[in-house]
């Protein structure tokens, strides 16, 4: 059972490659774009988190290697150095959560600040500074 | 106890943790603390200094995972520089606030100055950190808490001017996630020497991808045009001290950031050359906006970007004597924005607009704060007796070497900009007729000591320049001379020096 879905799996490695690479790709496009299209300010911060998680996926993407393993030296596992998947764009990918994290509940706490002071959660209405 | 570089994150981290169980004490704790710590990073920064200027590298090797493997911050003849030089802005910018009456009536605001030490504390990491992911968190704590500190006020347009902010550097921010991702595919190492190492094994193409990602990231807190559209709001919008903070500590930080990555990580050609390009067109375009404002913290900010423009000409003229000049720079913008600031917020205080016109004559009623104000102004523009005289000249002088003759006219032709837009607001406070009726604000005797400990180091550094030139020297020939970075990085073993 097991063997017959390795197989599989190797067979259609490239694809899921591409898809992950492609996902990524696609989600920081589609975050780019509410960054720069979207008029509410709940909308741009989202669009920021996307385009945050598009890099992420990018980031676990590039460290995964085909039928690999924990990069973890356990019993059974003495030799197989080569095939970890690589554990330091995991670990980069944990930080990058939480500083984004950080990140989204400044925003956030920003948004309900601007609402109440302005009354309005539109961008293009809030404009006492100018660029 | 041992001082090493790692007390510059521990010891504030510590404090900060910590201040708001013991604000339960003691309701003026948090407000005491921060100044405390602040003080202990100038001792450290002291005796690195000494240190670090005798033996040219102090490395830190955090956990006993030595280099490349794990984490470590090293000091540069440099980075001691301005980690230096941040320590006692920050210090003096906690002993002008800290007595600030907006911040102690209000309870709730009582974070200030926790939230301005951790500024202060991710600035340090930025320069001292030898790991680039390391380089991002920091950056990420600056931004963090420099957003917090734009929008600290209700009143004000803050939290318009955070959220801009905010944007512009979550995206900056994703730039330089990118552009580590892709290095880190190409050489496999954070570590910044090694990267430094490995790098001639990256095909040009992505090299300058890598290189654009990160110009992108830190030419915003470097205040490059044309990403500095957040910084006339923050500057204008923040309380007092923390636009002081901005153009003496973030802003260097930023540009620390930019000369450590296209000095030591790259050497792709025209890197140089496009130094030079951004910062003319920084310059230029950022000095004739600020000829432009009427509110004087807004002009304070442009010109502060205008100076960042000039800093990055410097650099990018490559030669040992402009990188020194360029640290000369760094320095003396440090202490005369630094002084313009903290006089301009004073004499700004209760004006609700904070336009020029609301200073009219107001040097009869704060006479002190306005010379003060007219020293910085002087000193900025480049007059003889001044500090700010002598880092133009060896600018100039440097251009001059290279024969960049268009350089030298441009520079020169913005500083006559600057002189007519600081003489402005100069001739107003002293020859205009007082036509306002604001109450103006008297400043406590913490704020008038830490504005004249300033105005004194503008007349110190002008009359004995040589106090710090030999110093800079040093730096500068260290700074451009990657190959003994990486072998000292690469090489240097476990023990904690």
């Amino acid at each position: 059972m097991q063997e017959q879905f390795n197989e599989i799996f190797i067979k259609y490695h490239e694809i899921i490659t591409i898809g992950v690479y492609g996902t990524a790709i696609a989600l920081m496009l589609i975050g780019l774009y509410a960054i720069l299209m979207k008029k509410n300010l709940v909308k741009i911060v989202i669009g920021l988190t996307i385009l945050d998680a598009g890099i992420h996926l990018l980031f676990v993407g590039i460290g995964y290697i085909q039928n690999g393993t924990a990069p973890i030296f356990s019993p059974g596992y003495e030799n197989s150095a080569d095939r970890m998947v690589d554990p330091v764009p995991q670990a980069l990918v944990l930080t990058a959560i939480i500083i984004g994290f950080a990140v989204t509940a400044v925003a956030l706490s920003l948004v309900i600040r601007l609402y109440k002071h302005h009354n309005t959660a539109k961008i293009d209405q809030i404009k006492h500074l100018k660029w | 106890m041992v001082i090493s570089p790692i007390h510059y994150i521990f010891v504030p981290l510590v404090a900060a943790f910590a201040i708001p169980l013991l604000s339960k004490l003691n309701k003026e704790l948090p407000r005491i603390i921060p100044g405390i710590v602040l003080f202990y990073n100038i001792i450290i920064s002291f005796v690195l200094m000494q240190e670090v200027n005798e033996v040219g590298y102090i490395s830190e090797v955090i956990a006993g995972w030595r280099a490349p493997i794990g984490i470590n911050l090293i000091i540069t003849p440099f980075s001691g520089f301005l980690v230096s030089l941040i320590s006692v802005l920050g210090f003096l910018i906690w002993l002008y606030g800290f007595r600030f009456k907006k911040v102690i009536d209000d309870g709730e605001l009582r974070s200030y100055n926790i939230l301005q030490m951790m500024m202060i504390t991710g600035a340090i990491g930025i320069i001292i950190t030898g790991d680039i992911f390391n380089l991002f968190v920091f950056l990420e704590i600056v931004a963090i808490t420099a957003v917090s500190l734009t929008s600290f006020y209700r009143g004000r347009d803050g939290a318009e001017a955070g959220f801009k902010y905010l944007l512009i550097g979550g995206f900056a921010s994703a730039m330089i996630l990118l552009a580590i991702l892709i290095l880190y595919t190409q050489v496999g190492t954070l570590n910044m020497a090694e990267i430094a190492e490995r790098m001639h094994t990256v095909p040009t193409e992505i090299k300058s991808t890598i290189l654009i990602l990160f110009i992108v990231g830190f030419g915003i807190e470097a205040e490059l045009f044309p990403l500095n559209g957040w910084a006339p709001d923050a500057y204008s919008q923040a309380p007092g001290p923390t636009s002081t903070a901005f153009a003496g500590i973030v802003v260097k930080a930023g540009v620390y950031g930019l000369i450590r990555i296209i000095f030591t990580l790259f050497d792709i050609e025209g890197a140089y050359d496009f130094l030079i390009i951004a910062g003319l067109i920084t310059m230029i375009i950022a000095e004739a906006a600020a000829l432009k404002q009427t509110n004087l913290k807004r002009m304070l900010a442009y010109s502060s970007i205008g100076q960042m423009g000039l800093a990055l000409i410097a650099f990018g003229i490559g030669t040992k004597e402009a990188v020194f000049a360029a640290m000369f720079l760094l320095l003396n913008h440090a202490i005369i924005k630094s002084l313009l600031f903290m006089t301009g917020s004073i004499l700004m205080y209760n004006s609700k607009e904070k336009t020029i016109s609301s200073l009219h004559g107001i040097a009869k009623r704060l006479p002190f704060i306005s010379i003060l104000f007219a020293i910085g102004a002087f000193a900025i523009v480049g007059l003889p007796p001044f500090s700010g005289f002598w880092s133009k000249l060896y600018i100039l002088s440097a251009a001059a070497d290279k024969e960049m003759i268009f350089l030298i006219v441009t520079i020169l032709a913005v500083s006559v900009i600057e002189i007519i837009y600081y003489f402005r607001v100069v001739s107003k406070l002293y020859f205009a007729e007082g036509t306002t009726n604001v109450e103006v604000y008297k400043p406590k005797i913490n704020a008038k000591i830490s504005m004249l400990i300033l105005g004194i180091a503008i007349f110190v550094i002008g009359f004995y320049p040589d106090l710090v030139t030999g110093y800079l020297h040093n730096a500068a020939d260290i700074l451009l001379d990657k190959a003994s970075y990486i072998q000292y990085v690469l090489n240097t073993d476990s023990t904690i020096q």
